[in-house]
Protein backbone atom coordinates (compact mmCIF):
# COMPACT_ATOMS: atom_id res chain seq x y z
CA UNK A 1 0.00 0.00 0.00
CA UNK A 2 1.53 3.49 -0.54
CA UNK A 3 0.83 6.97 0.59
CA UNK A 4 0.86 10.12 0.52
CA UNK A 5 4.33 12.03 1.77
CA UNK A 6 4.38 15.96 2.05
CA UNK A 7 7.77 17.47 2.03
CA UNK A 8 6.64 20.67 4.86
CA UNK A 9 9.54 23.03 4.08
CA UNK A 10 8.56 22.71 0.68
CA UNK A 11 4.24 23.37 0.55
CA UNK A 12 2.89 26.41 0.96
CA UNK A 13 -0.59 25.51 1.48
CA UNK A 14 -1.96 26.20 -2.20
CA UNK A 15 -4.37 23.95 -1.73
CA UNK A 16 -4.37 22.37 -4.93
CA UNK A 17 -4.13 18.72 -4.03
CA UNK A 18 -7.19 18.98 -1.87
CA UNK A 19 -9.15 19.96 -4.56
CA UNK A 20 -7.79 17.32 -7.12
CA UNK A 21 -7.92 14.85 -4.64
CA UNK A 22 -11.07 15.90 -2.03
CA UNK A 23 -11.57 12.03 -1.78
CA UNK A 24 -8.53 11.79 0.20
CA UNK A 25 -7.00 15.38 1.02
CA UNK A 26 -8.56 17.92 3.11
CA UNK A 27 -7.15 21.25 4.37
CA UNK A 28 -6.53 22.34 8.27
CA UNK A 29 -7.76 26.27 9.22
CA UNK A 30 -4.50 27.60 8.05
CA UNK A 31 -4.81 25.76 4.74
CA UNK A 32 -2.20 23.07 4.40
CA UNK A 33 -2.97 19.51 3.69
CA UNK A 34 -4.38 16.89 6.23
CA UNK A 35 -4.21 12.95 4.31
CA UNK A 36 -6.58 10.56 4.85
CA UNK A 37 -6.81 7.64 3.56
CA UNK A 38 -5.71 6.57 0.04
CA UNK A 39 -8.25 4.00 -0.88
CA UNK A 40 -11.22 5.63 -2.45
CA UNK A 41 -8.23 7.52 -5.16
CA UNK A 42 -7.12 6.35 -8.33
CA UNK A 43 -3.64 6.09 -9.06
CA UNK A 44 -3.88 8.14 -11.80
CA UNK A 45 -5.42 11.21 -9.91
CA UNK A 46 -2.60 10.90 -7.40
CA UNK A 47 -0.07 11.28 -9.85
CA UNK A 48 -1.71 13.95 -10.80
CA UNK A 49 -2.11 15.62 -8.13
CA UNK A 50 1.70 15.01 -7.39
CA UNK A 51 2.71 16.41 -10.10
CA UNK A 52 0.30 19.52 -10.10
CA UNK A 53 1.83 20.35 -6.60
CA UNK A 54 3.10 23.70 -7.40
CA UNK A 55 5.80 23.18 -5.19
CA UNK A 56 6.68 19.82 -5.88
CA UNK A 57 6.31 18.74 -2.09
CA UNK A 58 4.28 16.28 -2.81
CA UNK A 59 5.30 12.34 -3.04
CA UNK A 60 4.04 8.74 -3.87
CA UNK A 61 5.86 6.66 -0.84
CA UNK A 62 5.63 2.51 -1.08
CA UNK B 1 21.06 12.58 47.67
CA UNK B 2 24.88 13.63 48.29
CA UNK B 3 26.16 16.85 47.03
CA UNK B 4 29.00 16.40 44.99
CA UNK B 5 29.52 20.08 43.91
CA UNK B 6 28.38 23.37 44.60
CA UNK B 7 30.65 26.02 43.03
CA UNK B 8 28.40 28.79 43.19
CA UNK B 9 30.00 32.13 42.20
CA UNK B 10 32.46 30.54 39.43
CA UNK B 11 29.77 29.97 36.97
CA UNK B 12 25.88 29.53 36.95
CA UNK B 13 26.23 25.73 36.90
CA UNK B 14 23.94 24.57 39.19
CA UNK B 15 25.04 22.44 42.10
CA UNK B 16 25.74 18.74 40.62
CA UNK B 17 23.90 15.66 43.17
CA UNK B 18 24.32 11.75 43.19
CA UNK B 19 21.46 9.09 44.33
CA UNK B 20 23.94 6.30 44.65
CA UNK B 21 27.59 6.10 44.01
CA UNK B 22 28.60 8.41 40.86
CA UNK B 23 29.78 7.18 37.68
CA UNK B 24 29.85 9.55 35.54
CA UNK B 25 30.28 12.55 38.01
CA UNK B 26 32.96 10.39 39.71
CA UNK B 27 35.70 10.21 36.43
CA UNK B 28 37.80 13.15 36.60
CA UNK B 29 40.99 11.83 34.43
CA UNK B 30 39.55 8.02 33.12
CA UNK B 31 42.12 5.51 31.55
CA UNK B 32 39.57 4.91 28.97
CA UNK B 33 41.71 1.97 26.64
CA UNK B 34 41.57 1.93 22.89
CA UNK B 35 38.53 0.03 21.54
CA UNK B 36 37.46 -1.44 18.17
CA UNK B 37 34.35 -0.36 16.21
CA UNK B 38 33.06 -3.76 16.71
CA UNK B 39 33.98 -4.09 20.16
CA UNK B 40 31.95 -0.67 21.13
CA UNK B 41 29.09 -2.02 19.04
CA UNK B 42 28.93 -5.52 20.72
CA UNK B 43 29.50 -4.08 23.96
CA UNK B 44 26.86 -1.38 23.54
CA UNK B 45 24.28 -3.98 22.73
CA UNK B 46 24.84 -5.43 25.12
CA UNK B 47 24.35 -2.90 27.95
CA UNK B 48 21.50 -1.25 25.62
CA UNK B 49 22.90 1.66 25.49
CA UNK B 50 20.72 4.55 24.15
CA UNK B 51 21.49 7.36 23.12
CA UNK B 52 21.09 10.81 25.64
CA UNK B 53 19.80 13.22 23.51
CA UNK B 54 16.39 13.26 22.99
CA UNK B 55 15.35 10.45 20.88
CA UNK B 56 17.07 7.32 22.50
CA UNK B 57 18.38 5.93 19.68
CA UNK B 58 20.25 2.51 20.50
CA UNK B 59 23.94 3.76 19.95
CA UNK B 60 24.69 -0.11 18.37
CA UNK B 61 22.88 0.48 16.07
CA UNK B 62 24.27 3.82 14.82
CA UNK B 63 27.92 2.75 15.57
CA UNK B 64 27.52 -0.57 13.13
CA UNK B 65 25.64 1.92 10.86
CA UNK B 66 29.11 4.22 9.99
CA UNK B 67 31.35 4.01 7.33
CA UNK B 68 35.70 3.38 8.01
CA UNK B 69 36.76 7.41 8.21
CA UNK B 70 33.15 8.73 9.31
CA UNK B 71 33.28 12.09 10.76
CA UNK B 72 32.40 12.45 14.89
CA UNK B 73 29.91 15.08 15.91
CA UNK B 74 29.33 15.17 19.15
CA UNK B 75 26.19 17.47 20.13
CA UNK B 76 27.25 19.67 23.76
CA UNK B 77 24.52 22.49 21.98
CA UNK B 78 21.93 21.68 24.94
CA UNK B 79 19.52 23.96 23.47
CA UNK B 80 16.74 22.57 25.59
CA UNK B 81 16.41 25.34 27.89
CA UNK B 82 15.32 23.64 31.35
CA UNK B 83 17.77 21.27 30.62
CA UNK B 84 21.79 21.53 32.30
CA UNK B 85 22.94 18.26 32.32
CA UNK B 86 25.19 18.58 29.47
CA UNK B 87 26.86 22.31 30.39
CA UNK B 88 27.59 20.14 33.74
CA UNK B 89 28.95 17.15 32.22
CA UNK B 90 30.85 19.66 29.81
CA UNK B 91 32.13 22.07 32.33
CA UNK B 92 32.98 19.67 35.75
CA UNK B 93 33.94 16.32 33.33
CA UNK B 94 35.15 17.29 30.30
CA UNK B 95 38.07 14.56 30.37
CA UNK B 96 35.62 12.53 30.31
CA UNK B 97 34.13 13.63 27.11
CA UNK B 98 37.11 14.50 25.15
CA UNK B 99 37.89 10.63 26.26
CA UNK B 100 34.83 9.48 24.46
CA UNK B 101 35.15 11.38 21.49
CA UNK B 102 38.85 10.19 21.23
CA UNK B 103 37.79 6.33 21.84
CA UNK B 104 34.91 7.17 19.06
CA UNK B 105 37.22 8.27 16.37
CA UNK B 106 40.01 6.04 16.99
CA UNK B 107 37.40 3.05 16.51
CA UNK B 108 35.82 4.48 13.48
CA UNK B 109 39.56 5.55 12.25
CA UNK B 110 37.59 9.43 11.66
CA UNK B 111 39.03 12.14 9.61
CA UNK B 112 37.49 14.76 11.86
CA UNK B 113 36.15 15.00 15.04
CA UNK B 114 34.07 17.97 16.35
CA UNK B 115 32.01 19.17 19.43
CA UNK B 116 29.59 22.15 18.95
CA UNK B 117 28.81 24.14 22.41
CA UNK B 118 26.56 26.73 22.91
CA UNK B 119 28.15 28.76 25.42
CA UNK B 120 31.55 29.54 26.17
CA UNK B 121 32.23 28.16 29.74
CA UNK B 122 32.09 24.72 28.49
CA UNK B 123 33.98 25.63 25.12
CA UNK B 124 36.97 26.55 27.41
CA UNK B 125 36.86 23.49 29.51
CA UNK B 126 36.07 20.99 26.41
CA UNK B 127 39.52 22.99 24.88
CA UNK B 128 41.44 22.94 27.34
CA UNK B 129 40.65 18.93 28.22
CA UNK B 130 41.33 18.45 24.47
CA UNK B 131 45.08 19.90 25.11
CA UNK B 132 45.98 17.51 27.34
CA UNK B 133 44.64 15.02 26.04
CA UNK B 134 46.04 15.24 22.84
CA UNK B 135 43.38 13.92 20.23
CA UNK B 136 42.50 16.33 17.03
CA UNK B 137 39.70 17.23 18.10
CA UNK B 138 37.55 20.44 16.90
CA UNK B 139 35.69 22.54 19.73
CA UNK B 140 33.21 24.62 17.96
CA UNK B 141 30.56 27.29 19.45
CA UNK B 142 26.97 27.29 17.59
CA UNK B 143 24.35 29.67 18.14
CA UNK B 144 21.16 28.00 16.47
CA UNK B 145 18.18 28.28 19.11
CA UNK B 146 16.00 25.49 20.07
CA UNK B 147 15.65 23.82 16.31
CA UNK B 148 18.92 24.75 15.21
CA UNK B 149 20.08 21.93 18.40
CA UNK B 150 18.44 18.90 16.29
CA UNK B 151 21.18 17.09 15.03
CA UNK B 152 20.38 17.31 11.29
CA UNK B 153 20.18 21.06 11.72
CA UNK B 154 23.67 21.11 13.59
CA UNK B 155 25.10 19.25 11.16
CA UNK B 156 23.68 21.70 8.29
CA UNK B 157 25.16 24.49 10.21
CA UNK B 158 28.57 22.88 10.66
CA UNK B 159 28.09 22.73 6.79
CA UNK B 160 28.15 26.21 6.46
CA UNK B 161 24.13 25.98 5.76
CA UNK B 162 21.23 27.11 7.41
CA UNK B 163 20.80 25.53 10.69
CA UNK B 164 17.59 24.28 9.73
CA UNK B 165 16.55 20.83 9.54
CA UNK B 166 15.78 19.16 6.64
CA UNK B 167 12.63 18.87 4.38
CA UNK B 168 13.74 15.25 3.36
CA UNK B 169 15.76 13.72 6.13
CA UNK B 170 18.64 12.21 5.72
CA UNK B 171 20.29 10.51 8.81
CA UNK B 172 24.27 11.56 9.44
CA UNK B 173 25.51 7.89 8.91
CA UNK B 174 24.93 8.32 5.24
CA UNK B 175 25.79 11.85 5.05
CA UNK B 176 26.52 13.76 8.06
CA UNK B 177 29.86 16.60 8.54
CA UNK B 178 31.18 17.09 5.32
CA UNK B 179 28.15 15.21 3.56
CA UNK B 180 30.20 12.39 4.65
CA UNK B 181 29.18 9.49 7.14
CA UNK B 182 29.06 10.46 10.33
CA UNK B 183 28.33 8.96 14.30
CA UNK B 184 26.56 12.13 15.97
CA UNK B 185 25.22 11.93 19.60
CA UNK B 186 24.70 13.49 22.34
CA UNK B 187 27.55 14.96 24.76
CA UNK B 188 26.58 12.66 27.41
CA UNK B 189 26.51 9.14 24.81
CA UNK B 190 30.10 9.72 24.56
CA UNK B 191 30.52 9.64 28.14
CA UNK B 192 28.84 7.05 28.52
CA UNK B 193 30.84 4.99 25.63
CA UNK B 194 34.07 6.24 28.12
CA UNK B 195 32.58 4.80 30.87
CA UNK B 196 31.60 1.53 28.97
CA UNK B 197 35.40 1.31 27.31
CA UNK B 198 36.93 1.67 31.08
CA UNK B 199 34.58 -0.49 33.19
CA UNK B 200 34.15 -3.13 30.33
CA UNK B 201 30.27 -3.98 29.57
CA UNK B 202 29.63 -6.59 32.75
CA UNK B 203 31.50 -4.10 35.40
CA UNK B 204 29.11 -1.10 33.23
CA UNK B 205 26.15 -3.07 33.78
CA UNK B 206 26.83 -3.78 37.62
CA UNK B 207 23.81 -0.60 38.60
CA UNK B 208 20.78 0.42 36.40
CA UNK B 209 18.47 -2.45 35.25
CA UNK B 210 18.19 -5.08 33.28
CA UNK B 211 16.13 -3.07 30.28
CA UNK B 212 18.33 -0.72 30.68
CA UNK B 213 21.67 -1.17 32.65
CA UNK B 214 24.09 2.17 34.01
CA UNK B 215 23.10 5.48 34.52
CA UNK B 216 21.87 8.46 33.83
CA UNK B 217 21.88 12.43 33.94
CA UNK B 218 19.00 14.53 34.50
CA UNK B 219 17.84 18.02 35.60
CA UNK B 220 15.55 18.74 38.73
CA UNK B 221 13.99 21.84 38.15
CA UNK B 222 10.67 23.37 41.07
CA UNK B 223 11.81 21.16 44.16
CA UNK B 224 13.37 22.07 47.20
CA UNK B 225 16.87 20.77 45.78
CA UNK B 226 17.51 22.16 42.13
CA UNK B 227 20.57 20.85 40.00
CA UNK B 228 21.95 18.25 37.87
CA UNK B 229 21.55 14.39 39.44
CA UNK B 230 23.16 11.48 38.46
CA UNK B 231 21.22 8.28 39.28
CA UNK B 232 21.19 4.81 38.63
CA UNK B 233 18.91 3.46 35.97
CA UNK B 234 15.78 1.89 37.73
CA UNK B 235 15.42 4.54 40.29
CA UNK B 236 12.01 5.76 41.15
CA UNK B 237 11.10 9.56 40.48
CA UNK B 238 9.66 10.10 44.13
CA UNK B 239 13.09 9.91 45.33
CA UNK B 240 13.88 12.61 43.90
CA UNK B 241 10.98 14.80 44.19
CA UNK B 242 10.69 15.10 47.83
CA UNK B 243 7.39 15.90 49.42
CA UNK B 244 6.12 17.29 45.99
CA UNK B 245 2.90 15.78 45.10
CA UNK B 246 1.23 17.07 41.86
CA UNK B 247 1.76 16.75 37.81
CA UNK B 248 5.56 16.34 36.78
CA UNK B 249 6.91 17.62 33.72
CA UNK B 250 9.30 14.53 32.49
CA UNK B 251 11.58 15.16 28.90
CA UNK B 252 11.48 18.91 29.03
CA UNK B 253 9.77 21.27 26.84
CA UNK B 254 9.24 18.17 24.07
CA UNK B 255 8.31 16.14 26.93
CA UNK B 256 4.82 14.69 28.56
CA UNK B 257 3.22 16.15 32.07
CA UNK B 258 1.87 12.83 34.27
CA UNK B 259 0.09 12.71 37.61
CA UNK B 260 1.37 8.99 37.76
CA UNK B 261 3.71 8.86 41.22
CA UNK B 262 4.95 5.06 40.15
CA UNK B 263 7.56 6.42 37.73
CA UNK B 264 11.09 5.09 37.36
CA UNK B 265 13.96 6.41 35.18
CA UNK B 266 13.90 3.84 32.64
CA UNK B 267 13.88 4.59 29.42
CA UNK B 268 12.15 1.59 27.71
CA UNK B 269 9.50 1.28 30.36
CA UNK B 270 8.82 4.75 30.42
CA UNK B 271 8.89 4.47 26.39
CA UNK B 272 6.16 1.89 26.74
CA UNK B 273 3.99 3.75 29.26
CA UNK B 274 3.83 6.88 26.13
CA UNK B 275 6.45 8.89 27.90
CA UNK B 276 9.50 9.74 26.43
CA UNK B 277 12.74 10.76 28.67
CA UNK B 278 13.73 13.05 26.45
CA UNK B 279 17.03 15.23 27.63
CA UNK B 280 16.19 14.25 31.02
CA UNK B 281 14.14 16.96 32.54
CA UNK B 282 12.09 16.25 35.50
CA UNK B 283 10.11 19.73 36.22
CA UNK B 284 7.43 20.37 39.17
CA UNK B 285 5.63 23.50 39.88
CA UNK B 286 5.56 24.86 43.52
CA UNK B 287 2.25 26.07 44.65
CA UNK B 288 2.58 29.62 44.53
CA UNK B 289 2.45 30.01 40.87
CA UNK B 290 -0.16 29.47 38.04
CA UNK B 291 0.43 25.85 36.35
CA UNK B 292 -1.69 27.32 33.39
CA UNK B 293 0.56 30.29 33.26
CA UNK B 294 3.92 28.83 33.43
CA UNK B 295 2.18 26.44 30.84
CA UNK B 296 1.16 29.53 28.08
CA UNK B 297 4.78 30.94 28.96
CA UNK B 298 6.84 27.85 27.40
CA UNK B 299 4.53 27.54 24.90
CA UNK B 300 4.74 31.30 23.28
CA UNK B 301 8.15 30.32 23.74
CA UNK B 302 8.05 27.57 21.96
CA UNK B 303 5.81 28.76 19.01
CA UNK B 304 8.70 31.35 18.87
CA UNK B 305 11.44 28.52 18.29
CA UNK B 306 10.23 27.47 15.23
CA UNK B 307 12.48 27.25 12.40
CA UNK B 308 9.35 28.56 10.25
CA UNK B 309 9.78 26.46 7.35
CA UNK B 310 6.45 24.00 7.75
CA UNK B 311 3.08 25.56 7.38
CA UNK B 312 0.92 23.79 10.54
CA UNK B 313 4.09 24.58 12.85
CA UNK B 314 4.41 27.83 11.95
CA UNK B 315 0.45 29.05 11.97
CA UNK B 316 -0.48 26.59 14.62
CA UNK B 317 2.06 27.52 17.39
CA UNK B 318 1.15 30.83 17.59
CA UNK B 319 -2.43 30.11 17.50
CA UNK B 320 -2.23 27.72 20.18
CA UNK B 321 -0.06 29.97 22.67
CA UNK B 322 -2.68 32.73 21.94
CA UNK B 323 -5.50 29.84 23.02
CA UNK B 324 -3.37 29.47 25.97
CA UNK B 325 -2.86 32.80 27.14
CA UNK B 326 -5.97 33.84 27.00
CA UNK B 327 -7.31 30.61 29.26
CA UNK B 328 -4.72 32.07 31.95
CA UNK B 329 -6.37 35.81 31.35
CA UNK B 330 -10.16 34.26 32.29
CA UNK B 331 -11.07 35.48 28.58
CA UNK B 332 -14.00 32.86 26.80
CA UNK B 333 -11.83 29.90 24.47
CA UNK B 334 -13.29 27.04 22.52
CA UNK B 335 -12.02 24.31 24.25
CA UNK B 336 -12.91 22.15 21.66
CA UNK B 337 -10.95 23.77 19.00
CA UNK B 338 -7.77 24.00 20.79
CA UNK B 339 -7.93 20.12 21.39
CA UNK B 340 -8.77 19.91 17.24
CA UNK B 341 -5.52 22.51 16.68
CA UNK B 342 -3.53 20.59 18.93
CA UNK B 343 -4.06 17.46 16.89
CA UNK B 344 -3.15 19.28 13.32
CA UNK B 345 0.17 20.37 14.51
CA UNK B 346 1.38 16.87 15.98
CA UNK B 347 3.72 15.06 13.29
CA UNK B 348 3.21 18.12 10.84
CA UNK B 349 6.78 19.12 9.99
CA UNK B 350 10.21 18.30 8.73
CA UNK B 351 11.27 17.87 12.20
CA UNK B 352 10.11 17.03 15.67
CA UNK B 353 9.29 20.13 17.16
CA UNK B 354 5.85 20.55 16.55
CA UNK B 355 5.06 17.06 17.39
CA UNK B 356 6.83 17.76 21.05
CA UNK B 357 5.47 21.16 21.46
CA UNK B 358 1.90 20.03 21.12
CA UNK B 359 2.62 17.09 23.67
CA UNK B 360 4.08 19.26 25.95
CA UNK B 361 0.74 21.65 26.24
CA UNK B 362 -1.50 18.91 25.10
CA UNK B 363 -0.51 17.39 28.58
CA UNK B 364 0.08 19.74 30.60
CA UNK B 365 -3.74 20.70 29.81
CA UNK B 366 -4.83 17.31 31.30
CA UNK B 367 -2.72 17.02 33.85
CA UNK B 368 -3.68 20.67 34.95
CA UNK B 369 -7.32 20.10 34.25
CA UNK B 370 -8.73 21.38 37.26
CA UNK B 371 -6.99 24.26 37.27
CA UNK B 372 -7.53 24.96 33.61
CA UNK B 373 -11.45 24.13 33.93
CA UNK B 374 -11.42 27.05 36.50
CA UNK B 375 -9.66 29.64 34.20
CA UNK B 376 -12.35 28.03 31.89
CA UNK B 377 -15.08 28.72 33.91
CA UNK B 378 -13.93 32.84 33.79
CA UNK B 379 -12.20 32.27 37.25
CA UNK B 380 -8.57 32.56 36.96
CA UNK B 381 -6.77 31.23 40.11
CA UNK B 382 -5.36 34.50 40.59
CA UNK B 383 -1.75 33.29 41.30
CA UNK B 384 1.53 35.07 39.62
CA UNK B 385 2.86 33.08 36.78
CA UNK B 386 6.44 33.19 38.34
CA UNK B 387 8.11 31.96 35.72
CA UNK B 388 9.78 28.76 37.22
CA UNK B 389 10.00 27.08 33.69
CA UNK B 390 13.13 28.57 32.10
CA UNK B 391 13.13 30.42 29.10
CA UNK B 392 16.39 30.46 27.16
CA UNK B 393 18.55 31.49 30.21
CA UNK B 394 21.87 32.81 30.03
CA UNK B 395 24.51 30.80 28.33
Amino acid sequence: MSSLRIDWTRCDGHGLCARLLPEAISLDEWGFPVIGRLDDASSADVRTAVASCPRLALRVEK
Amino acid sequence: MTTLDVRTGVDDTPPLFTVAEPRVFASGHPEVPERSQQWLVEAAHEVRLLGRGGAGFPVATKLAAVRRGARVVVNGSESEPASWKDRALMRRYPDLVVAGTALVGAAIRSRRMVIAVSDGASAAALRAAVRRHGAPIQVHTVDHGFVGGEVGALINGLNDRAPVPDGVRVLPHERGLDDRSTYASNVETFAQLALLAALGADAYAATGTRAEPGSSLLTLLGTERQGVLEVPNGMALRHVLGAHTGPVLVGGYHGTWTTRDDLVVDRPWLRSQGIGWGAGVVAVLPEDTCPVGEIARVADWLAGQSARQCGPCTFGLPAIAQDLASIVAGDVVDPDRLRTRLGQVAGRGACHHPTGATGFVGTGLSAFKEDVRRHLAGLPCGRPVRGVLPLGAAR
